[in-house]
């Protein structure tokens, strides 16, 4: 399985990525320690939204503010831009880039998006590409990468395709078979209308799946697909092999504060050196207009950039346990499907992603007594699981099944704070509620 | 000051902003207030990054753990509700009519790329022609520059820049200059579709007279004004009704106090501005600029939420945020007179065109003589003196507008701010720096590069 490979596979890097031989790994109260500021009493079952960021990161990251408060004029001049580049040359080594100018830091993958697809839209504009061509995306895209897709490519003429994808799903086969159809397809329509950009999730959100980005990447090379931008908002810290080299596409993008412990909020956007002839820029423009993207996203206006300062303290941390993020990575992977097996046996039900395909979160069935109809019901769930249990778990509702099936499947993710007995809260409550005969249809009255 | 026409003056001001006090914020609670300050350092630089209390950073702080503790909670029950809470203080603390009105951002060029992207769009669908142009000052925030550089001339737009006159002695000086610029735009039959104008210039800085020149954009079917008053918000009077501006930003952690980095956005309802979207695309597309620009993905939105704490912070001060930058401008002005006298100077505009900066003529002998003499001599008051003010090069050509002292013509500047936290030991050290560089003989270009 994917996991083990990687550990054995590695050929690049790895100095950044291994801790020293001969240390003692962080202890579990250590770890609960660095966690104590999560409420206690809810069983956090959602890493996979809002991240978390250990205290010993939060302490570096409010030095790094105090340090601007206190003379902003010379941490400006003196310090900033250094302490940018630091963080920009751990994350190229993360992600195994082949140079430091590929490597931007920004807000998050939402801004990332915003600047490729500026770039597209441009093109679009300036007759670079033509009105029709297309831009292919997953049918499991996030919802505000749609809006952007909408925003700024159909406004300018682009035309937007989607590819299908079925939940539950068995095998990457299905999703490489329904893409590279796609694209043939999109081809055979006539030369007039080239694909311009394939927008690719990594790790899709809802419902969540490993996607195969690299043989995907393939295929668009194979059908001349002008550029391949992956959206990997989930990936650092998460998935296996984050690696430049080997998915190869023209742009990725990453949180760091999803599962790589970052504070709220920075992400990293990787651009391919060799695609020289994209202007890419910042939306938010500043001084440094011009001066390549690393550098405009460096300053775009007086902000708080602290949370872009704290990598360097956030690989120590990851290196304080046994196999540093690859160890981390493998044993939530392990535990989270874990859980999930134990969940779906419990509810009678069947996990949605076969365990290859899931990374640090796993689609589990809800048992279909339960009567989760559409996206309301699922809200309402979340919110009395919340309410009542204090459960923390995103809830996602399947349209299109047959009366009596699993219409819902709770994202569970699993990172180093969590402990089995969140997983049991949570099949303790949906067996619960399940015993007492609730109902969605009864939440929402 | 008792200028009745002083805007700074204001009218009668809503309840909101009079504060209820039992004592007002004393010396020593003043200085803890402002002690992760770097001691020892003269701080007359509040201009550019502004300055954050404790008891707010303090409140920023809980809002993070909050956020921290339970973030779904935090996102479903509590987030959107925080930044309309700020939202309402910032309606009325300007006199907005609609609190849909008001957008909180990261900051003024934030502001600059959701209006000028708008412009952008309409050249590009033709609703703007070729023609067509942007009107700012020469002196023009320089991210707002880019902007248009990267927003505008691309698809067609052009720029007329106005000289700002500098010295500067009277508003009708930048209203002549300005109309003049206008008057360009109009040759071979354009429009000028956007006026950018400062409401306090960031360098050199002084105070423009927005209402007169949006009068005149009026006048001449200027399609939108946007004001810059990214300065404005606590240094002076803000009131978007009577300014009659279309889009107006200003930062608040300049002058108002809080945490980096947080600004608002007003547009104005009437105008019926669509198409205004934040740049960064996410969930909230479509529902309007202030929702869009409450998620802009992941982020840490508690310099947004802290704006109720800085409301009770100035409420400490005798007479609250009138009182506060009352204070500031009197000893701003009194501080920059000082500074003239003793070097035989100038200073860069009249106190009734100053809000809490002044801009006081360096003595030519030190002789400024380009951007890189002005940075040396920056870098040098930093190392040597611990002296934070920024230093700017003037330029001469203008035959009568340049100033002279005994010895030459003066064409470096510094641009001083007073906050709440300064004393006047901060302006004193820098009147004895200079006077020292002069007695030493010593020139900019002599000094030492960073």
């Amino acid at each position: 399985m994917a996991f083990h490979d990687q550990n054995n596979n590695h050929t690049n890097g790895e100095v950044s990525k291994k801790p020293k031989l001969s240390f003692s790994a962080i202890t579990d109260t250590e770890i609960q320690s660095e966690f104590s500021h999560h409420d206690p009493t809810v069983a956090r079952l959602n890493n996979g939204a809002f991240g978390c960021c250990p205290s010993s990161v939060l302490a570096a990251q409010r030095q790094w503010q105090l340090k601007s408060l206190r003379q902003p004029d010379h941490f400006y001049f003196n310090h900033l831009q250094k302490g940018i580049l630091h963080s920009r040359t751990i994350i190229k080594d993360l992600v195994n880039a082949q140079h430091v100018n590929e490597i931007s830091i920004v807000d998050n993958a939402s801004t990332a998006t915003a600047i490729v697809l500026q770039q597209a839209s441009w093109a679009f504009q300036e007759g670079k590409f033509n009105k029709g061509d297309s831009v292919v995306m997953l049918h499991y895209a996030y919802g505000s990468v749609k809006k952007a897709i909408e925003a700024y490519v159909t406004r300018a003429g682009g035309r937007v395709i989607e590819v299908p994808l079925t939940f539950p799903v068995t095998s990457e086969d299905d999703i490489i078979r329904e893409f590279r159809h796609v694209l043939e397809k999109t081809k055979s329509e006539g030369s007039s209308n080239k694909v311009r950009l394939a927008v690719i999730d990594h790790v899709t959100s809802m419902p969540s799946m490993v996607i195969p980005v690299k043989e995907l990447v393939k295929i668009c090379r194979e059908e001349g697909v002008d550029q391949v931008f992956v959206d990997a908002a989930h990936a650092v810290g998460c998935t296996p092999r984050v690696d430049m080299q080997e998915i190869g596409a023209d742009f990725y993008t990453s949180n760091l504060h999803k599962w790589f412990f970052c504070p709220p909020s920075v992400a990293f956007i990787y651009t391919r050196k060799s695609v020289n002839s994209v202007d890419l820029h910042h939306p938010v423009v500043s001084h440094e207009y011009g001066n390549g993207l690393a550098i405009e996203s460096s300053w775009i206006g007086n902000r708080d950039y602290s949370a872009q300062l704290v990598v360097p303290t956030v690989m120590e941390f990851v290196n304080r346990f046994e196999g540093g993020i690859e160890g981390i990575k493998e044993r939530n992977h392990d535990c989270v499907v874990e859980m999930g097996e134990m969940l779906v046996e419990a509810w009678g039900t069947h996990l949605g992603t076969p365990h290859h395909m899931s990374a640090s979160m796993v689609m589990v069935g809800l048992p279909p007594s339960l009567g989760i109809m559409n996206e309301c019901d699922a809200m309402n769930l979340r919110t009395h699981l919340r309410e009542f249990f204090g459960v923390e778990v995103p809830i996602y509702f399947r349209d299109g099944g047959e009366v009596g099936c699993v219409s819902g499947y709770a994202r569970i993710s699993y990172q180093v704070y969590n402990k089995v007995d969140d997983y049991y809260k949570f099949r303790d409550a949906i067996n619960q509620l399940v015993s007492d005969g609730l109902t969605c249809a009864f939440l929402s009255s | 000051m008792d200028n009745h026409d002083d805007p700074r003056n204001g009218t009668v001001q809503p309840d909101s902003k009079k504060p209820k006090l039992t004592h007002p914020i004393s010396s020593h609670e003043l200085l803890h207030e402002f002690s992760h300050h770097q001691t020892a350092v003269a701080r007359i630089n509040n201009g550019s990054f502004g300055s954050c209390p404790r008891s707010i950073l303090t409140a920023q702080t809980t809002w993070q753990l909050r956020f921290l503790q339970q973030p779904d909670d935090f996102f479903f029950n509590t987030l959107r509700n925080g930044i309309l809470d700020s939202r309402k203080i910032i309606k009325n603390l300007i006199n907005a009519d609609d609190v849909e009105e008001i957008s909180l951002i990261d900051n003024a060029t934030t502001a600059a790329a959701i209006v000028l992207q708008q412009i952008g769009h309409h050249f590009s669908s033709g609703k703007f022609c070729r023609n067509d142009t942007v009107i700012i000052f020469h002196c023009a925030y320089q991210a707002v520059k880019k902007s248009i550089e990267a927003y505008v001339i691309p698809v067609g737009g052009s720029v007329i820049e106005v000289e700002l006159p500098f010295p500067v002695n009277s508003n009708e000086e930048i209203i002549a200059e300005f109309k003049k610029g206008i008057e360009r735009g109009k040759i071979n039959g354009g429009r000028v579709r956007l006026a950018i104008i400062d409401h306090i210039t960031s360098m050199p800085s002084v105070v423009i007279p927005v209402r007169e020149l949006i009068r005149v954009c009026r006048e001449n079917e200027v399609d939108q004004v946007f004001v810059d008053g990214a300065h404005a918000l606590g240094s002076m009077e803000v009131d978007v009704k009577e300014i009659g501006a279309d889009f107006y930003v200003s930062n608040l952690y300049k002058w108002f106090f809080s945490p980096p980095s947080v600004a608002f956005m007003y547009c104005n309802k009437n105008k019926k501005l669509n198409d205004v979207h934040h740049p960064v695309v996410a969930h909230e597309y479509g529902n309007g600029l202030p929702a869009e620009s409450a998620w802009v993905g992941m982020r840490d939105y508690s310099p947004q939420l802290v704006v109720p704490s800085i409301m009770e912070f100035v409420n400490r001060f005798e007479g609250g945020i009138e009182g506060i930058m009352k204070r500031n401008h009197n000893m701003v002005v009194k501080m920059g007179v000082m500074l003239k006298e003793a070097w035989g100077t100038n200073l860069g505009s009249p106190p009734e065109m100053c809000a809490s900066m002044i801009m006081i003529g360096l003595p030519s002998k030190i002789r400024v003589m380009s951007d890189d003499d002005a940075l040396r001599l920056r870098f040098y008051l930093r190392v040597y003196h611990a002296i934070e003010v920024p230093v700017y090069y003037q330029a001469l050509g203008n035959g009568e507008r340049d100033a002279r002292d005994k010895d030459g013509f003066i064409t470096g500047y510094v641009r001083i701010s007073h906050q709440v936290y300064n004393i006047v030991d901060d302006y004193n050290r820098l009147k004895t720096a200079i006077i020292q560089l002069l007695q030493d003989g010593k020139i900019c270009s002599e000094l030492p590069k960073e």
